[in-house]
Formats: C-alpha cells, structure tokens, sequence
C-alpha cells in the first residue's frame, strides 16, 4: 500500500511538472484560451497576416482573434487615444517603429524581457541584428519582430539593360551609367532619359521614376533616401547635432535633396502627387516607370500578374539606395567631394507589441510568437500567403530559398532581391530611422513641407527653413534635455 | 377619490437629478474639461502631465501659428463660396420643380441622393473617382483628348474640387428647405401680382424671394455653421494637401489633437474655433435679419 502510494506521488509529480513545462512555452496549446478573445489593431495590407493565422490557431487554442483594421493615416490616434484613456480595447498592436519613442518610451505597451525569459521565443538568434535593435528602447524588448524595413530602388532591366538604350543615353550624356544605378545623380539622368516615350513598346509612354510622394502616406521616407545620401555619412544620422539637438534639417545637405527629389518630380507619372504606398506599387508593377524607391513589397507584387495585374514579371532588378557624389558633413560645416552612399532603415519594420491595458496578454503573446515563427512568417514574407506588406527580416527567410520560388519567384530574382535586402540590414553602419518621442510629429513636418515643394508652393530652402522651426518647436514642447538624451541614446552615445 | 398631494421639493430633485448628472457628466464637464487644458502644455502621447501655460498657446494660435492663419483663410473661403453656390443652385432647383414639370417627383428624390449617403463615403467615392491613374473621371477626359488634370495635386485646383464635391452634396439641403418653403406661399399674391401685370421675374424679386427670406436666413446659417466644421471630404480626398491648401480649421484642430497629441493646444484651437463660429453665426443672424 505504501509503495502504491509512493509510485502515485511520483506520477503526480511528474504530471504536473510535465503540465507545468508544457504550459511554459511560446508554442500555443490546444484549448488553452477557450472562450478569450485577442483584439488586433492592425492596418491594410497587414491584417492579411492575421487573416491567414487566424483560423487554425483560434481552431488550436479555443480563443478568437477580432481585427480592428484602420488606414494608417489613423493607426496612431486609434493607438494613443486607447492608450491614454487606458480602454485596452486592443490587445495586440501592430505599429511601426519609428514611433518607438511615444510607444515604448511611453510605456504604454508592455516590456516582454520577462514574457520571453519566462516561455521561450521561437528562435530569438534568428533574427536579423538591425530588427532586433528596432523591436528595443533602453535594453529592453517591447515588440515582436515581424517585418525587416528598409528602401531598396526597383528598375527595369528591359529599359535600364537595353544596349540600344545604353548606346543612345551614352551618346547623349557622354557616360555610361551603373547597374543599378550607384548615384542620384545618375538616377536623375536615367529618369530624364526614360521619361516621356514608349520605350517597352506597350503602346503607351512610360515616365522615368516613380516614388511615394502623397501627404499622409510615408512620402518623407521617401526625401530621406536622398537626404541620407547628402546629408548623412556611414554610421552618422543626420537628423540632429547631438551634443546640441539643433535640427540639421536646413544644412545644405538636406536642401540639395530637397532640390533633388523636386527635380524628380519632372520625370515621374503625371499623377506622382497621388501616390501612396499602395499607388505607387500598383503604378510601377504596371509599368508606367523604369525606376522606383520602396520597401520590399513591390518585388513580392511583381511575382503576380493575376492577383496584382503585374506587367512586369521577371523584367525587374533591384540594388540599394543610390549614393550621392558629394555628401555634406554637418560636423566640419562643409561639403565632402566624394561618393557617398548610406544604407538606411526607414521605418523600421512593422512590429507587434501587447498593449499594458491589455487582459489577454499572454494569448496575445502567444499568438504573435505563432505567426512569426520562423516556419510560419516565412509563407508571410515570400509571397505564398500574397501581399502582406510584411518583408524578410529573419535569416531563415533568406536561406529558404525554395519557399520563396514556392511563392512566384524565379531563382535568379529571388536571390538577387534577397541579396539586395540583407546587404542592407546586415550593414553595421546603416542608419536607424528617427525614433525619439514625438517622431510622428517631426515626420507630420518633414511630410507637409515637402508635400508643398512637390507641388510647386514652397521652394526647398523655403521648405527646410519652416521644417527647421517646426522642428526647433516641437523639440522644446517635449523638452530638450529629454530629447537629447534620448536621441543620443538611440545613436549609441551616453547621456549629456 | 382623494385630493393630488403636492410633490415635494425633494421627488422634484430626485426625478431631475439623473437627467442634469447625465448632462453635467456629458456637456458641462467636457467643456469645463477642456477650457481648462486649454491653458495647459499637454503631450499626451509621451505620458507626460499637463504643464499649466497660462494664456500662451491662444498667444501662439494668433501670433505664432501661421498654419492656423492659413486654415482659418481657407475655411472662410471655402464657407463663402459654397454656402452662396449652394443657397443659388437650390433656389434654382426648388423654383424650377415647384413648377408642374415632367418627371417631377422623380427628380425631387434623385436631387436628395448626394445629401442622404455619408459624407465620409462620398469623400472616399470622390477620391477613387479622382484618382489619376484608376478615376473614371480622368479617364472619361483622357477619352476626348484633355490631358491630365492635377484635380488632387495643384495647390490653387484642390480647394475648388472640395467645393464642387461640397456643393454636389449640399445643394439639396437647401434645395429641400426651399422646396418646402415655396409650397407654403399664398398663390392669391400671385393672381393679384398677374392681375397687376407682373412679370415672372418681378413676380420672383418683389413675392417670392421677400417671403423666402427667413427660411433662407435660417437655411444658410444652419449651412454655414455645418460648412465651418469642414472635416470629412478634406480627411477622405486630400487630407488637407497639397501642402495645408486644404487643411481646415477642424482638420487642424484634429490634426494638432490625435496625429500630434498635443491636447493642450488642441483645446485652445477648439475654443477658438468655438469663437469664431459663435461670431460668424451671430454675425449672419443680425445681417440677415437686418434684410429680412
């Protein structure tokens, strides 16, 4: 008898060590939220994501999972405003980075150092060192990564790559240009050259660049590939001066690519001012430029001309930003007379973090780590589960080769494309993007003065001038030993 | 059966209590609420506490603030032009289908259709159908031979697009009022002004508008004040671009409140906003009555 009880004791143990581990772990687990439900705010296109998820780990874990989707024009009000009136009607958020200062910095979502410590993530060395730095504010986690973020240029090989186009711009320009194209300089000639004629025979003429450029729709990301060209070097972010936080925003560099972008406007579609980030893909996959600058989603919507109605299957290369052939160096307050080129991490990436409003919070971990486990996101970000707007961004997603071919790609594409993207995240002297609080506001500024010389009512140093003050203000409002400090911090460098 | 007592002070509170806390908790504090912040620095989003300010952001709103000036400019152009466009296009329509036409009572209901649907979807609808490279409308022109119009991306064109979509949408409000209006005159004015050898049109300046006049002062304060609060078609179509051509005074007071969290300076715009409309409304009243 007391043996049998000995033995029963044993088994119970073992049981309930067992059960314990089982329920330590990020893996979700059948029945283990019946009856919760995880509230998303996501934005187009990435519920899709979520949408894809949804079903089998609702199935698995018993819970539900509703999205509230919002255009991104209004992500941030929906975020902050559940946030500071602590509703916690969302559970998870899925946001951009860049605003890391008012989210993490905030702390309005929770840290999850403890949350992983405690069950585990799906394989946290697989992520790439630049997304682990964007899903981070002051050595702790506060997001899940889910989305590698960087510019790249898109160009047509049968425009660019033509001989008898490269004869013809030779003779007119007296050089011949790079492939891909190395500066903006080159760009800018390219974009002329290729604007206004038919030059892929389809019976239509065809313009030189296109770029995201509407208010309201990350259109500053798109002045900042130049700005970083002629106003920042390798390693050195151009934003501020970081032993005064003066905003470098009207140096000389940042007005030559105000100057530069507003020269592009010349060799782009005629509706260029209407192009959000979902005008300007679907415009360039149907081939209306030879040249493009966006994140990785373009080369995902080529890959399918019956879902996006992509004219240009195949007929797409894909480099890094270009440089610039003289760089201004804010320190020295003088132009540098050599090339240049900055890889840069606009944005960021998309990320999710759990709100500290939030009841459901391990639910909302353990989905989140579900669908960006490796096996899982890599169907995310190749191109099986379509249009995502979620980018490559562990480096099994640029291994697994054979998913991506899986998802439309040919090989020589797909390993050029991969190439491109993980030169770029993997470069240690890439500048991160502005993340300090209050970088929506700075980016609204950046957004609506350059809004304003696109369209012809502000000159650029007019533009840079008003940025500047904007900038200077807003600075002030949120204090500026506080700023400094935090800008410095995200450089790397310690306190004032 | 027995004589009603009287209720006493007590019941009175009682039954009143529940409806004047529900308006003090939904009207009164909001308002106290938010004058108070006005006179605060509030960052919202970084979590930070108000920072009492004084008068300074109404300070900053007159005298530092160019991009208030601008919208405040836009919105009182915009308010003008559509309210006079609208109020002409609807005594037009209300005259003309007040008449025994053809097909009347079908076009009675067709010309309430732009008001009946939400702004919010005929702003997106608007934009879609403006759309440069997908939008019927460029590509109805494209067919015969106009080239591309920057309806959405030139500074001077967008702020007349928003009015015409304006317009297109509110015209049958006042086009109902006054329909509604004309239906009520007396016709004995009309047989006597016929009698005395009146034309249509003298029959139209010196009966038919004079009585028209008060629905038409109540039509177009009511309009105005609506126009003032310009949100929807500027959020859904051009998101106050190019630039801030387009940026309204409401629009900016959003923008300041929920994409820049600065709460502070947000309610001081909203009471200023307040301000002027109270201003402009009484304004329009004593004027227009003044001529009624």
């Amino acid at each position: 008898m007391r043996r049998f009880f000995w033995i029963l004791m044993i088994v119970l143990v073992l049981f309930s060590v067992t059960s314990s581990a089982a329920e330590k772990t990020w893996e979700s687990q059948q029945g283990e939220f019946t009856g919760n439900t995880v509230t998303v705010l996501i934005t187009d296109p990435h519920s899709a994501v979520v949408e894809a998820w949804k079903p089998e780990w609702e199935v698995l874990t018993g819970a539900k999972v509703e999205m509230v989707v919002v255009p991104y024009a209004s992500l941030y009000d929906k975020m902050i405003t559940d946030f500071i009136t602590g509703t916690g009607a969302y559970d998870l958020i899925c946001w951009p980075s860049t605003w890391a200062g008012d989210v993490m910095g905030g702390g309005w979502v929770i840290a999850l150092d403890d949350m992983i410590k405690e069950y585990g993530y799906p394989n946290w060395d697989d992520v790439t060192p630049a997304i682990k730095t964007v899903v981070s504010w002051a050595n702790k986690i506060y997001a899940l990564p889910y989305d590698g973020d960087c510019h790249m240029l898109y160009y047509r090989k049968d425009a660019l790559e033509n001989p008898e186009y490269m004869a013809k711009f030779k003779e007119k320009y007296g050089y011949e240009y790079s492939i891909p194209p190395k500066s903006w300089e080159e760009i800018r000639d390219i974009a002329e050259f290729f604007t206004g004629w038919d030059w892929d025979n389809d019976g239509e003429n065809e313009y030189g660049i296109a770029f995201i450029a509407q208010r309201k729709t990350q259109a500053m990301w798109s002045y900042l590939d130049f700005a970083m060209q002629y106003a920042a070097q390798p390693g050195v972010a151009p934003f501020f001066d970081p032993e005064t936080m003066k905003p470098l925003v009207n140096n000389p560099g940042w007005v030559k690519a105000m100057e530069m972008i507003q020269t592009m406007t010349q060799f782009a579609p005629p509706g260029l001012l209407s192009y959000g980030y979902s005008e300007l893909r679907q415009a360039f996959v149907s081939g209306n430029s030879a040249i493009a600058l966006d994140w990785g989603d373009i080369g995902i919507l080529e890959q399918s001309p019956e879902k996006y109605g992509s004219k240009v299957k195949g007929l797409l290369g894909y480099g890094p930003l270009p440089g610039a052939n003289k760089t201004y160096d804010f320190k020295k307050k003088q132009w540098i007379e050599a090339y240049n080129r900055v890889n840069f991490l606009n944005f960021g990436g998309w990320v999710f973090s759990i709100s500290k409003f939030s009841k459901n919070q391990l639910a909302a971990y353990k989905f989140a780590t579900y669908f960006t486990a490796p096996e899982r996101s890599i169907l995310d970000v190749c191109g099986i589960h379509g249009y995502t707007g979620a980018n490559p961004w562990r480096f099994s997603h640029f291994e697994n080769i054979d998913k991506w071919i899986e998802g439309g790609w040919g090989k020589e594409s797909v390993t050029k494309y991969l190439q491109t993207i993980q030169a770029i995240l993997s470069d240690p002297k890439a500048v991160t993007d502005l993340r300090i609080p209050g970088a929506a506001e700075y980016y609204d500024y950046l957004d609506l003065h350059l809004a304003q010389v696109l369209s012809g009512s502000a000159t650029p140093e007019d533009a840079c001038n008003n940025i500047y003050r904007e900038w200077v203000r807003i600075t002030e409002t949120q204090g500026k030993e506080k700023q400094l400090n935090l800008y410095r911090e995200s450089l790397g460098l310690p306190p004032k | 059966m027995g004589k009603a007592q009287p209720i006493g002070k007590g019941v009175k509170i009682g039954f009143l209590a529940p409806s004047l806390l529900y308006l003090m908790a939904m009207g009164i504090f909001p308002l106290v609420w938010s004058l108070s912040l006005s006179f605060h620095r509030w960052k919202a989003a970084t979590a930070s506490s108000p920072i009492f300010v004084g008068l300074k952001n109404f300070y900053t709103i007159f005298f530092a603030d160019p991009r208030f000036w601008n919208s405040f400019r836009f919105t009182v152009i915009y308010v003008f032009i559509v309210v006079v466009s609208e109020l002409s296009l609807g005594l037009l329509l209300a005259y003309i289908l007040n008449e025994k036409i053809r097909f009347r009572n079908f076009f009675r209901v067709v010309f309430l259709f732009p008001m009946a649907a939400p702004p919010i979807g005929i702003a997106f609808m608007w934009r879609m159908l403006l759309n440069p490279d997908a939008g019927i409308v460029g590509k109805i022109m494209g067919s015969m031979g106009i080239n591309f119009v920057r309806w959405l991306t030139d500074a001077k064109l967008t702020p007349f697009v928003l009015m015409v979509v304006d317009i297109w949408e509110w015209t049958p409000f006042m086009f109902l009022g006054l329909l509604a209006a004309f239906q009520t005159l007396p016709v004995e004015l009309y047989d006597a002004a016929q009698v005395d050898g009146a034309s249509r049109f003298q029959a139209f300046r010196f009966i038919t508008f004079p009585l028209l006049l008060p629905i038409i002062v109540t039509l177009v304060l009511l309009r105005a004040i609506d126009a003032f609060k310009l949100f929807e078609l500027v959020f859904g179509i051009t998101g106050g671009g190019p630039g801030t051509s387009t940026e309204s005074l409401s629009y900016y007071t959003y923008t300041v409140g929920f994409q820049y969290f600065d709460l502070g300076y947000a309610c001081s715009l909203s009471w200023v906003f307040l301000g002027i409309v109270l201003f402009v409304s009484q304004f329009l009243l004593r004027r227009l009555r003044k001529e009624v």
